[in-house]
């Protein structure tokens, strides 16, 4: 029988360790480092004063977390960077499919009269909002220009139950074109519910339509946020979402917050709502700046500072609930963790780099107008139109998706590219959002210092790592959430 | 343990055998097929002529008018038709290559190996051995063709190139639904010309199991005793991924791979995804292990959270994940789903705590080798914990 | 509001690495930069009283250093970042969408 060689024999040939692309930041006492394509890893400050100006050792503990984790090599090794070359490949796969969401604001009518809504309109008059069949048309053409493989068509408003024939003609005419077009075709309705019935339901079953609601919460939160004739805003939405679960399936219908500054000291009680309807997913939606940041030119970071405990709080509770076996992911968190440990990409439109605007989702607005994104949308209603690409009725779809409203935004705020972004170690599990540091600041990059953007997501990132490292039943409940 | 390997008592030849590879036939197998039988002789009745060659089972008068005649040993009275032998040509050595009612037939291609793993059961020679794989070629030709699982080992198989690629293609031939699984280190398919060669068998029901023992070479290189294997095996196995071969990933877990469990499948499920199924086996105390205890042993139940949170990381990540040769009572019952009851049955034993353990038969027991070094922590799981956790259908860590 | 200065040796810190930090602290200051022969000159403008500013100015110092850190390992790591990406979206030697 042979000797046996001893470790030493296995080591790397020599100390000339190669780094491989990565950025760090300081937290708590601890450095965090990720690589090119988000793996993270926690040293000591002793261990990255030996990473970052050397020298490391042939071996060692750390020399072998480096290495796994792609962050140095010896150069004569391919493997290191032919690995990192499939995981980023892997990561932008998704960018060469394009627009897969596609909005068709069916109509601009709403009987509720929500506060915070810059969009809808009071009015029995289909002709002056409702979007035409021609417009539908247009753009379906649009839409069926895409090369994702997947379409999804969600009909957003005002309330578009109130023009509910144009959504049957829409689904029919595009399941029509789908026959020879062979994509996954998904339908989404966002209604307030409250105008549910037989048809609808029917319609639905019919032809395999997902609902999405709005639940801000307990019913006096909700209704507070909701007025409408009968006050009865809540009662409807949580009919509406029994109805639908036990009429079309219990995961036909999903339901979204919208948060207020009334929310922020309930998040308990709202996650508990959510749990009594029965719903096992929801997005602790951060405060949203539009109408507060037209009517100020403003948007005080002090929102995020008190956001941020709502969040935290919020996550904490739904950690907890799921060790008691109830089952409820927060979808932000898993949007995420799904970049953390996964070279997938979730398709997040908000929370991307390059941002999802046009070339991720789309909005066609009932008149033909098409807008970058829904935000983008509001802001024209609100007198800004920066967003707006152009019309179904007057320009090309070469037009308004090349147009500069679109590229302009797109290339400044890409984050490889934005000071301080450029540098972040959070860079990979973040986005750009053009249209916020527009609103909030005037330019699509932003000043990332002093954005609540880039506060509210960088304490989320630190969060959700340190609730990751902390607990191992944390981690299987994370790891769960980015397999999603 | 049943012996795969013997001598003949006697053996009584008019000639050398004209053959090396013998299918058996019994009085239940019994066709007017003689071509490369031999008759297995199990009782005194009149036996049927025509056959090139008897084996008489030890005990039994031996008739005087047959030619050619060898007598089994006691140990090898378990053989029966359709069971397939390799015999030397003086009739002496017996080497057992296919047993028709086991589910476990592994093909030895070759003792020859270019790693030497600290743990391997199988320690490499350095003599030419290609007999074995024309033995192979004549095995794969006398195998019934209803046969379902055929599992080649060395040493290395793939050390034979084009020769390895030529087995499996008569294997796809003559045996299109068996499910085939090679076991090799994966180097050689950093060749990317050997890849497409086995990628040009194009059998799906063909599989290549893939021994990883880290994340990075140092750890990988000094288990199997060989530099440069990290980097060739997982270069082998991206091109493999890329011509969309199966493949299956094994981790022998030890006192050097477990406390890193959980980084190789990280490391798996963020590089490698595209793997069919990883198999993290218990280490089996025979061959190299048992001069390298002091290095390797490790009690299961120690490296309980990293199994755990490794199985997590892999299931989460949708890679098929099982757990071989562990006994159930030192690993956590929330990963008692992942298990598979899979030591060899030829290699398979029992301890005494066993006898009164309610979940026996869903475990698999030991190794016989397991003599040499077992957990003092072994411990029947008593039956009314056992029944409120039937969870040997898939549920969640 | 409370101004002090802040020499940087041209030397060991470069005028990127000055701004960059200087940009990563402007939610708290705001700061002129000027360069002489051999050093940058920072003045930092900081609100509040001059007690809070000590912390403020580590922070910058320890800032720069890191900037210092970061500019080397992102030209260090230049090229290799260039043929990972390269790689990543080359149509030859890397096929499939699943691997």
């Amino acid at each position: 029988m042979s000797k046996f060689r001893e470790p030493v024999a296995f080591e790397a040939p020599t100390a000339d360790w190669q780094l491989l692309p990565f950025r760090f930041e300081r937290i708590n006492g601890r450095v965090l480092l990720t690589n090119m394509v988000g793996e993270h890893l926690f040293v000591s400050g002793k261990d990255f004063e030996q990473v970052a100006e050397g020298p490391l050792p042939v071996d060692s503990s750390l020399v072998r977390r480096l290495r796994a984790k792609h962050m140095i090599r010896q150069e004569s090794e391919p493997l290191p960077i032919e690995l990192l070359a499939l995981k980023a490949r892997t990561r932008y796969r998704r960018l060469s499919e394009f627009t897969g969401l596609h909005i068709f604001v069916a109509s601009l009518r709403c009987e509720h009269s929500c506060p915070y809504c810059q969009v809808s309109r009071q009015s029995s008059d289909k002709t002056l909002y409702d979007m035409s069949p021609e417009t539908a048309a247009l753009a379906l053409d649009a839409a069926f220009r895409s090369p994702s493989a997947n379409i999804k068509i969600e009909f957003q408003g005002g309330e578009p139950l109130l023009n509910f024939e144009l959504i049957e003609d829409v689904v029919a005419r595009a399941k029509s074109r789908n026959e020879e077009a062979g994509k996954n075709l998904s339908f989404v309705i966002a209604t307030n519910l409250a105008l549910l019935d037989e048809r609808v339901l029917d319609f639905c079953d019919a032809h395999g339509i997902y609902i999405s609601t709005s639940l801000d919460g307990p019913a006096d939160l909700h209704n507070k946020n909701r007025p409408r004739p009968g006050r009865n805003s809540w009662e409807l939405a949580t009919e509406g979402i029994q109805r639908v679960r036990e009429r079309l399936g219990i995961d036909r219908v999903s339901a979204l917050m919208t948060t207020t500054r009334s929310s922020l000291d309930r998040v308990k009680e709202i996650i508990d709502c959510y749990v009594e309807q029965g719903l096992s997913s929801m997005f602790l939606r951060p405060l949203s700046p539009y109408g507060f940041a037209i009517k100020t030119k403003s948007f005080a970071a002090y929102d995020v500072d008190r956001w941020l405990p709502f969040y935290e709080e919020g996550l904490d509770y739904i950690i907890e609930l799921n060790s008691k076996g109830v089952p409820m992911v927060e979808q932000y968190a898993a949007i995420i963790l799904k970049k953390m440990f996964t070279n997938d990409d979730p398709g997040y439109v908000d929370l991307t780099s390059p941002s999802g605007i046009g070339i991720g989702a789309i909005v066609y607005n009932y008149d033909g107008d098409v807008y970058a994104s829904d935000e983008g949308r509001m802001l024209a209603e609100m007198g800004d139109t920066t967003f707006r690409l152009g019309n179904l009725h007057e320009d090309t779809y070469e037009e308004i998706l090349l147009s500069e409203a679109l590229l302009q935004p797109l290339d400044q705020s890409f984050t490889a590219s934005a000071p301080m972004c450029s540098d972040c170690a959070f860079e990979p599990y973040c986005g750009a959002d053009p249209v916020y540091h527009h609103a909030t600041s005037g330019d699509y990059l932003g000043r990332k210092p002093t954005s609540g953007f880039c506060k509210r997501n960088m304490a989320i990132f630190k969060l959700l790592l340190d609730r990751y490292e902390g607990d191992p039943s944390t981690r299987a409940l994370f790891r769960t959430w980015a397999g999603h | 343990m049943i012996a795969l390997s013997s001598k003949s008592q006697r053996a009584r030849l008019a000639e050398p055998l004209p053959r090396s590879v013998w299918r058996l036939v019994d009085r239940g197998t019994l066709t007017s097929q003689r071509n490369a039988r031999a008759f297995l002789i199990t009782d005194e009745a009149a036996t049927p002529d025509g056959f090139d060659l008897y084996l008489a089972r030890d005990g039994l008068r031996l008739p005087r008018e047959l030619a050619n005649l060898i007598q089994l040993p006691a140990e090898l009275n378990y053989l029966s038709g359709d069971d397939v032998l390799s015999i030397g040509d003086d009739g002496r050595r017996i080497r057992v290559l296919w047993r028709h009612t086991s589910r476990q037939n592994s093909i030895l291609l070759t003792e020859r190996c270019n790693h030497y793993c600290l743990m391997c059961s199988q320690p490499p020679k350095t003599g030419n051995d290609d007999p074995l794989l024309d033995d192979a070629f004549e095995l794969i030709r006398l195998l019934p063709r209803d046969s379902e699982e055929i599992g080649f080992t060395g040493g290395e198989p793939t050390l034979y190139g084009e020769g390895l690629i030529d087995l499996l293609r008569l294997c796809r031939s003559l045996h299109p639904e068996a499910a085939v699984h090679v076991l090799s280190n994966g180097r050689r398919f950093s060749h990317s010309e050997f890849a497409e060669s086995w990628a040009a068998v194009d059998n799906p029901n063909m599989m290549v199991g893939i021994p990883l023992y880290g994340t990075e070479p140092a750890l990988h290189d000094y288990v199997v005793q060989a530099e440069g294997a990290f980097n060739e095996t997982v270069q082998g196995i991206l091109n493999l991924g890329r011509m969309r071969q199966r493949i299956e990933l094994r981790v022998v877990l030890h006192k050097l791979t477990a406390p890193v469990l959980p980084e190789i499948a990280e490391f798996i499920a963020r590089n490698i995804p595209f793997v069919d199924q990883v198999a993290l086996m218990g280490l089996e105390m025979i061959g190299l292990a048992r001069a390298n205890i002091p290095k390797l042993w490790i009690d299961p139940s120690d490296y309980a959270n990293e199994l755990v949170e490794a199985v997590t990381i892999l299931d989460r990540s949708r890679i098929h994940t099982m757990i071989y040769n562990h006994q159930l009572c030192l690993i956590p019952r929330s990963v008692w789903p992942y298990t598979v009851r899979s030591i060899s049955d030829w290699k398979n034993e029992y301890h005494p705590e066993c006898m009164t353990c309610s979940v026996k038969d869903d475990c698999g027991g030991f190794f016989f080798s397991a003599k040499y070094k077992v957990s003092d922590r072994i411990k029947a799981i008593p039956a009314e914990t056992s029944a409120e956790s039937n969870l040997l259908s898939l549920a969640q860590v | 509001m409370t101004e002090r200065t802040v020499s940087f040796d041209r030397a060991a810190q470069s005028l990127d690495a000055v701004q960059r930090a200087v940009y990563r602290l402007s939610d708290r200051i705001s700061c002129d930069i000027a360069e002489t022969g051999e050093t940058i000159e920072v003045t930092v403008h900081i609100p509040g009283e001059d007690k809070d500013s000590e912390a403020v100015l580590a922070d910058l110092r320890n800032e720069v250093l890191d900037q210092v850190l970061r500019e080397r390992i992102r030209t260090e790591t230049e090229d290799v970042r260039k043929l990972v990406l390269a790689m990543a979206f080359s149509k030859t030697g890397l096929t499939g969408d699943d691997v």
